[in-house]
This record gives structure tokens, sequence and C-alpha cells, in this order.
């Protein structure tokens, strides 16, 4: 289990970086505003993939505490916490060098979500479950 | 011809009383820095102009007139930027503008002093600037800091104390027009 789910971590985070990255270079070519300086291409992937890593302890440890329910338990924490964690990008304080500070949520707070959105998509190749009637 | 003569010789001496008379004008550099820091934010505004006329040898002559676009300050933070330009600090699109006028410039123990008025929302007030003047070649820098109490430009909630202050620092470098 906790194999698999390292696995998935790991996997479903790249991913997730990979997409905050495409997202990123749309984002500079339709508005025309480069955060590459506070928002670098190794920071987004690393910050996906540790995502995706904390995921896969949090479902591990889900399981053990909560056994069936973990999943459910699991699930709404993730959810929660992704949404929580875009009140970072709304209160962050850019360098005063950097411009308009006000289009920076709009970059970071979707990639807030992408790993989330990866170990979900991802999840049934990893970790297949019996639907249970 | 003598009147020709002295025609000339007055002329050439009005000329140089006229030129003696001129402060040297200044025109602002690109990489100037207008900060400013109070307990609960600091930034810059990123938009400064101004005409700048200063002579040591003729402080009589030299004055600031200078202005500070409100809509370019940069807190570093977006929701920060909107809320120093909306209607309970600064009001942006009522008052546009940060001017200070000099009226008068003198020489003090450690640098120079402007005295003159500082508009800001909509209010008037005197202040001291205390600056310090490098020239080098054909340019120089101006940079001073002062205090200004934002209570008493009616910015923000009222306050009193260091709460109420906000330390501006000014570096302008300046190439001789």
């Amino acid at each position: 289990m906790f194999k698999r789910a390292f696995l998935l971590g790991i996997v479903s985070g790249a991913l997730a970086g990979v997409a905050s990255l495409v997202y990123a270079w749309r984002y500079r070519e339709a508005l025309g505003v480069d955060f590459s300086t506070v928002a670098a291409t190794t920071s987004i992937i690393a910050a996906s993939v540790g995502g995706g890593v904390l995921a896969a302890l949090g479902y591990v440890l889900s399981y053990k505490l909560w056994k069936d329910k973990g999943e459910i338990i699991f699930n709404l924490v993730f959810t929660i916490l992704s949404f929580a964690s875009i009140l970072a990008p709304l209160a962050v304080r850019l360098p005063l060098d950097v411009e308009m500070p006000e289009l920076f949520p709009g970059l970071t707070v979707p990639m807030h979500f992408f790993p989330a959105l990866g170990w979900f998509t991802l999840k049934p190749l990893f970790i297949k479950q019996e639907i249970k009637n | 011809m003598k009147k020709i003569i002295f025609s000339f010789a007055t002329l050439l001496a009005l000329t140089a009383v006229f030129a003696f008379s001129v402060a040297k004008s200044w025109e602002i550099k690109k990489d100037y820095s207008i900060k400013f820091t109070n307990d609960d934010a600091e930034g810059i505004f990123k938009t400064f102009t101004g005409s700048i006329v200063f002579d040591e040898q003729n402080l009589a002559a030299s004055k600031f007139s200078v202005s500070i676009d409100v809509n370019s300050i940069n807190t570093g933070n977006g929701m920060q930027n909107k809320h120093a330009k909306g209607e309970e600090w600064f009001d942006a699109a009522k008052y546009p503008q940060i001017v200070f006028n000099s009226t008068k410039i003198a020489k003090t123990g450690t640098g120079w002093q402007a005295t003159g008025t500082l508009e800001m929302h909509g209010v008037k007030k005197e202040i001291n600037i205390p600056f310090a003047f490098v020239p080098k070649g054909n340019e120089a820098v101006f940079s001073g800091t002062f205090t200004v109490n934002r209570s008493d430009y009616g910015i923000g909630k009222p306050a009193t104390g260091t709460g109420a202050l906000v330390k501006i620092e000014v570096y302008v470098p300046v190439t001789k027009k």
C-alpha cells in the first residue's frame, strides 16, 4: 500500500508540476507578466512533487487510522487543504521590483489545485478498490 | 561711439548678472527610488516626475516642484495595493498626485533643507525635508529621509504614535540639463 501510494504521489506530483509549467507559460504569454524570479521552474516542480509525497503519507496514515473511512476522510482533508493553501499566494508580499503583483494570485492559485487533481485522476491506475454492493 | 561701447558694456553686464542668477536645472534619471515604511506596510512609488532647480551657490533661485503618481504605489501585494489606492487611504481616483513645491532651500550643518508645501490626499501642509546633495561632474544625487504623519493628511484610519508615522526615503539621481 505505502509503495503504491508513494509512487502515485510522485507521479501525480510530477504531472501537476508539468501542468503548472504549461499554465505558467500560457499565463505569461497571455498577460505579458513574468513571475519567474519568484515562481521558478525548479520551485514549481519541487513544490508539486512535495505535495504529492505529502498526500501519499496522508493517504497511508488515513487508512491506518480510520480503515474503511480513511479514503473519504483523506479526500476531504486533501481538498480542504488545497483550498486553504490559496491564502498563501493571496497574502504573499513579493519583492518590490516585481511588476504587477495583482496578477500573481491568478498564476499561483490554480496551481495549488493541480496536485489534488493529479492525485484523484491517477489514483485508479495505482490503487484499485473493490466496489461493495 | 562712446554710446555704442556703453550699450555693449551694459548688455554684457546684464547678461553676466542674469547668468549668475539662473540656477542649475537637473533632469531626473530613471533609477530613482521613493520608498515608504511604517508599522503596517512598506513599499515604493514607481512614478516620480518634476523639475529640480538647485544651485549650491544660488539657493534663492533653487526650487523643487515634484510629484508622485499615487497609482504607481507598489507594496508587493496586489490586494494591499488596491487597498492603498482606495477611499480609506490615498483615494487615488480623487487625489491621483502627491505634490511637493519648495518655497525655501537652506544650508544646514549636515546638508540642505527644503521647506515647502506637501499636498497629499487633498491636504496641504508645510514640511521641512532634509536632504544631501552629492555632485559628480554633470551628474548628482539628491537623497533624504523624513517622516510624515499620515493622520495629518487624513490618510487611513486615525492613529496616534508610531502607527501614524510614515518614513519616506528618497533617492534621486540627476543629470545636468
